[in-house]
């Protein structure tokens, strides 16, 4: 087998953050604000559904035309004066990345909120070759300076108190314990600021990138996605294909549901429209511009009909904080650079079958469905998702409990197909069942039906008084 | 909203049909609202020599010592600027800089106080400045320093941010850096508590400029 499935290790770290209790009144106050938040928000914008409804259009239609928007992208950031760089794979942008940062001869880079830079594991490739890169945003900085990945797409130190993220800028800067917010932030606008001033290359994610003008726009709140794209002398924006929409005109129906779905404001902070790196004269922005668009798997799922949706994604972030699984397990329990419900889409189309267990962490209860801005149905994706896996070449290793169901589960389908056999098997099993029952239920089953109980209560099997006449069973 | 002629509109010849400036002030008063919404602060809808005075008063309210400042969209920064230092602010003038003078620019304007520039548009939905930024306008102006002052003629708050994207168009947007600026820096990744000022500035004054001198 080429890759190794870590389905095992998913069943571990959720069975350990279900029990972390600490973290699911982190996570359950967090995205309950949240809930609050947006629900203001969108009573109080009455075209929030028009444009929903455009935004989805616009990115369907941008990934049915995604070959075409991308040459016109590219030329026009090149007529802009960009330098564009197509990557296949994360290798590949990593290494263009580093290669470009040894020979500007960079020492410090800075880096704005970036998932997709996550998912090359861009951090590491840099730290070995010797370049120090740090974190800008504020929750991606304490979470690096814990040696940690962010858990939420939104809000990184998610999973962390104030009192934890205090104690932290304590052991690592010797300041004074403090625990409020206000001052913790002080002390790392004071750090980042000396940062920013010294930086010489900087990289940033992207959330849309318009093909008509050759503009990248990056949405945020702090304002460091401002100094990691105008302080350096070279700057890179990393993107996935799919980041790309067509005019200019479209950019207006995103940016107002981006915000209201991400974090309940009706617009972020910051939102820049970067065309080119800086002018002759100019104070600010980079004198080099390099935008590495990266496919990373994303072209795979293109060409599937029924996954091809998850590409409108705009990483809002919504769908983690209505799941009923990622709010019982947070962000690390998934193993996966891209946690919750959209993440169980992307990680095993982006990180290969090792992720395949991830579309099986899902209740399919519709939650993510119904407040996705874009209107991605997840959980017929997640179910799909599910059926490949099962179906395709490489099926999961599972737990052998689960393992074993699954046997069981094939051979009562087989069993299936011959009612008298069932019928019988149910009488006889109604019949030795009886006096192990309490209430009617079962607390305990024999055999290798124990694994069912462990969980949960089984009501005890009741012949019927009147079986119904087996139906016929289709020609063919 | 059609440029409907008042009747007494031939009187004054600076004046502006009626139904067109309460368009404006409703589209001003909404801006007002929203920007307060997210923790700005609305200094008003002022004359030039008005907001000149109270761009002075502001300064030293706020204890700053160093102001900076760019070229303006219409507005005359010059008059501000000398206003400026004749009440001893110091004042940092940002002009087009070549490549060895970068880094001291930065600094100064970094050390400001204040930083002030106007706006090429306000959103009254939401409470947003459009800030394009060139060579004698730098985005600096609206990041570095503490506090951000923003200046921006009444006939350019617009309803909502399509319609300040089609007022520019593709070229306008392509043609330098565009930032949408709405309220001060913030952040909520310590338990999803708002804090002001995490990279940009902490606070934000917008006044509103009637384009006539009485």
């Amino acid at each position: 087998m080429a890759e190794i499935p870590k389905a095992r290790d998913f069943f571990e770290s959720s069975r350990a953050a279900v029990g972390d209790h600490e973290l699911r009144r982190k996570l359950e106050s967090a995205s309950a604000r949240h809930l609050d938040h947006f629900a203001k928000v969108k009573a109080e914008f009455p075209a929030y559904d028009d444009e929903r409804d455009a935004a989805c259009r616009i990115k369907t239609g941008a990934i049915a035309h995604l070959d075409e928007l991308l040459i016109e992208l590219t030329s026009k950031l090149e007529a802009r004066g960009c330098k564009v760089f197509f990557a296949e794979d994360a290798a590949a942008a990593r290494d263009y990345i580093v290669e470009l940062a040894r020979a500007k001869g960079a020492k410090n880079a800075v880096k704005g909120k970036s998932m997709t830079t996550e998912e090359i594991e861009l951090n590491g490739a840099l730290a070995r070759a010797g370049i120090d890169a740090v974190e800008t945003d504020l929750g991606e900085y304490i979470v690096q300076l814990r040696g940690e990945r962010p858990s939420h797409i939104i809000t990184p130190a998610i999973h962390l108190s104030k009192e934890e993220i205090g104690q932290l800028f304590t052991d690592q800067f010797g300041v004074e314990y403090t625990a409020e917010p206000e001052e913790i932030t002080a002390e790392a606008r004071s750090r980042l600021r000396a940062i920013f001033l010294a930086a010489d290359f900087g990289v940033t994610g992207v959330n849309f990138a318009i093909a008509e003008t050759g503009t990248i726009v990056i949405v945020e709140n702090e304002g460091n996605g401002r100094l990691s794209s105008t302080m350096p002398e070279t700057f890179v924006a990393l993107m996935g294909i799919e980041k790309v929409i067509p005019r200019l005109e479209d950019l207006s129906h995103f940016l107002e549901i981006l915000a209201r779905t991400a974090t309940g404001q009706k617009i972020t902070s910051y939102t820049s429209l970067i065309t080119g790196p800086r002018r002759e004269g100019e104070l600010d922005g980079p004198g080099e511009m390099h935008v590495v668009i990266i496919d990373n798997g994303r072209s795979s799922m293109i060409a599937d009909p029924v996954l091809r949706e998850a590409l409108n994604c705009i990483r809002c972030g919504a769908c983690l904080n209505v799941c009923p699984i990622y709010r019982r397990i947070g962000g690390h329990a998934y193993r996966s650079v891209y946690p919750g419900p959209i993440g169980s889409i992307v990680s095993p189309n982006l990180f290969g079958a090792g992720a395949g267990y991830l579309p099986f962490a899902s209740t399919l209860c519709g939650a993510c469905k119904d407040i996705c801005p874009v209107k991605i149905d997840i959980p017929r994706i997640l179910l799909h998702l599910r059926w490949k896996e099962s179906a395709g070449e490489h099926p999961l290793r599972w737990p052998r409990a689960i393992e074993r169901a699954r046997r069981g589960a094939r051979r009562f389908a087989r069993m299936a197909r011959y009612p008298r056999t069932v019928r019988a098997l149910g009488k006889f099993a109604a019949m030795w069942l009886k006096p192990l029952a309490h209430n009617g239920y079962l607390r305990r089953m024999p055999g290798p039906f124990g694994n069912w109980t462990k969980y949960r209560d089984f009501p005890r099997p009741r012949p019927r008084r009147r079986p119904a006449p087996a139906p016929e069973r289709p020609a063919g | 909203m059609g440029a409907r002629s008042h009747p007494h509109a031939a009187a004054a010849s600076a004046a502006i049909p009626v139904a067109e400036s309460a368009h404006r002030a409703a589209l001003a008063s909404e801006f007002a609202r929203e920007l307060e919404e997210v923790g700005g602060v609305f200094l008003g809808i002022l004359t030039p020599s008005e907001v000149t005075n109270r761009i002075v008063s502001l300064a030293g309210e706020i204890g700053a010592k160093s102001v900076a400042f760019g070229k303006g969209v219409v507005t005359d920064m010059d008059a501000i600027g000398e206003a400026l230092e004749r009440a001893d602010f110091r004042i940092v003038r940002t002009v087009p800089v070549a490549d060895t003078e970068r880094g001291a620019m930065r600094e100064r304007v970094a050390n400001a106080e204040l930083g002030i520039a106007e706006a090429d548009f306000a959103i009254a939905s939401t409470g947003t400045l459009a800030v394009v930024s060139n060579g004698d306008r730098p985005s600096a102006l609206t990041l570095l320093p503490p506090a951000t002052l923003a200046i921006v003629q009444i006939d350019r708050v617009k309803a909502n941010l399509a319609a300040v994207l089609a007022e520019l168009g593709p070229d306008g947007v392509a043609a330098n850096r565009l930032t949408l600026i709405t309220g001060p820096s913030r952040t909520a990744d310590i338990e999803k508590r708002i804090v002001l000022g995490v990279h940009g500035p902490k606070s934000i004054y917008v006044a509103v400029v009637w384009p006539r001198d009485d």
